[in-house]
């Protein structure tokens, strides 16, 4: 019954994980500011994604600068949802020779390019100020649910969705296998906590390749390769190589008590070669991933309201089908092992065809 | 409303193309396909193996009848 739960929960909360991932937009961004080509240094293009210039183009603001350093520029037109004419003005020295371009918009809020511009004809002083916006900057606030805009990662931000709560999910069943092999290991029986380490190490391997493939394609996305040569993403195949060396050890070997105690050992090893190579040795060397070598997470910048309200539950229907799976393996396990014990073998029943789940 | 200011705010072209098209539809209902395929075929593999499980329960409660 309790599995039943489980399942239906689960489903529920990844179909709506589903349909959050397709339906909800990226929020609006700023990823160009281009010269136009006639006349350089005098007019831009503000470039946009998810922008919605076309509309309200006379409280759109645009402004340049640095911190403590900013000026505004004048908007002459939008030309569409996504470009904005704007024409410069420039001050007699810079505070410095490259730009930040800020961008207020009614519906999109304030929008910003880091170092959008690199400005050479000008004289640059450090201590240059200007004095305070004349006028405040109001927030924006005609933008509904809508998730964050990263520059780089753009529209693949949906799958944090997928692929963070694949290891999580991958985490947690190595856990459950982990402990089991304890258990086992303190004993000198057969113990069904063998039988638990193996269901649930078999699910933790399944759901650690996937999440190498979500990471792989993402990864082709945002980086442009399908892998890079770096300590996450290497001890995250390590770690599944490891697994995968569990099933073998215990393929190979036909003694059942020898199998469960070496599988045992070699389960506790395996747990703490996860931990090792995936949450501790990547923060302590430089790496492209997020949340790790110095690069802040997405939970400090990116895991706002709309991917907190998506990404949790997917985290919990993740978790629960990864546990479904166990318990269906566990169970599946221990029923084709009595089966086989019988003599004759016990037929499964008339309804069991070729693709049925049962042997 | 949250609903319906998520569907009036694609204007960009790339949001034309994924959302105007009805191509978000598309995905949904594939992944939605997907999804509901592995719960019904988790849900019977279940009860099969609740069948299995009986009749295991009941021969080996026969055998150890005295």
């Amino acid at each position: 019954m309790k599995d039943r739960v489980a399942l239906v929960a689960s489903g529920a909360l990844l179909l709506y994980v589903i349909a959050m991932t397709a339906l909800v937009p990226l929020g609006p961004g700023l990823i160009a500011l281009e010269p136009v080509e006639a006349t350089p240094l005098q007019r831009f293009e503000v470039v946009g994604l998810g922008t919605h210039f076309a509309g309200q183009t006379t409280q759109t603001r645009v402004f340049v600068g640095q911190p403590g350093a900013v000026w505004e520029w004048r908007v002459l037109e939008a030309r569409d949802n996504s470009r904005l004419l704007v024409e410069a003005v420039w001050p007699e020295k810079l505070k410095s020779k490259s730009l930040d371009v800020f961008v207020y918009h009614p519906t999109d809020g304030t929008l910003l390019l880091e170092n959008a511009l690199h400005v050479d004809h000008l004289p640059v002083d450090a201590a240059t100020a200007f004095p305070p916006l004349s006028q405040p900057i109001p927030s924006g606030d005609g933008l509904g649910l809508h998730f964050p805009f990263q520059p780089q990662i753009f529209e693949s931000i949906r799958n944090l969705l997928w692929h963070v709560p694949m290891w999580f999910t991958m985490f947690l069943l190595a856990g459950i296998g982990f402990v089991a092999s304890i258990r086992q290991l303190g004993s000198n029986r057969l113990l069904p906590a063998d039988g638990q380490a193996e269901a649930a190490s078999r699910v933790a391997l399944f759901f650690g390749l996937l999440g190498l493939i979500t990471g792989s394609i993402w990864a082709r996305f945002t980086w442009g390769t399908w892998w890079v040569d770096d300590p996450q993403l290497n001890g995250a195949l390590v770690t599944v190589l490891v697994y995968g060396g569990y099933s073998v050890l215990r393929a190979s070997l036909e003694d059942a008590m020898l199998r469960a105690r070496l599988a045992s050992a070699y389960n506790l090893f395996a747990f703490v070669i996860l931990v090792i190579l995936l949450l501790i040795l990547p923060r302590f060397s430089e790496s492209l991933h997020p949340g790790k070598g110095g690069n802040p997470g997405f939970n400090a910048y990116d895991l706002d309201s709309t991917l907190r309200l998506v990404f949790y539950p997917a985290v919990v229907g993740w978790g629960l089908l990864g546990w479904v799976l166990y318990r269906l393996g566990l169970r599946m396990d221990l029923v084709t092992r009595w089966m086989e014990s019988l003599d004759p073998p016990l037929d499964p029943g008339p309804s069991t065809t070729p693709n049925s789940p049962l042997p | 409303m949250k609903l319906l200011s998520i569907l009036f705010l694609q204007a960009t072209p790339m949001e034309a193309v994924f959302f105007g098209s009805g191509k978000a539809w598309v995905v949904l209902a594939v992944g939605a396909t997907i999804l509901l395929g592995l719960v019904g075929w988790i849900w019977r593999a279940q009860i099969r193996l609740k069948e299995l499980e009986q009749r295991m329960k009941s021969m080996d409660a026969e055998q150890t009848k005295p």
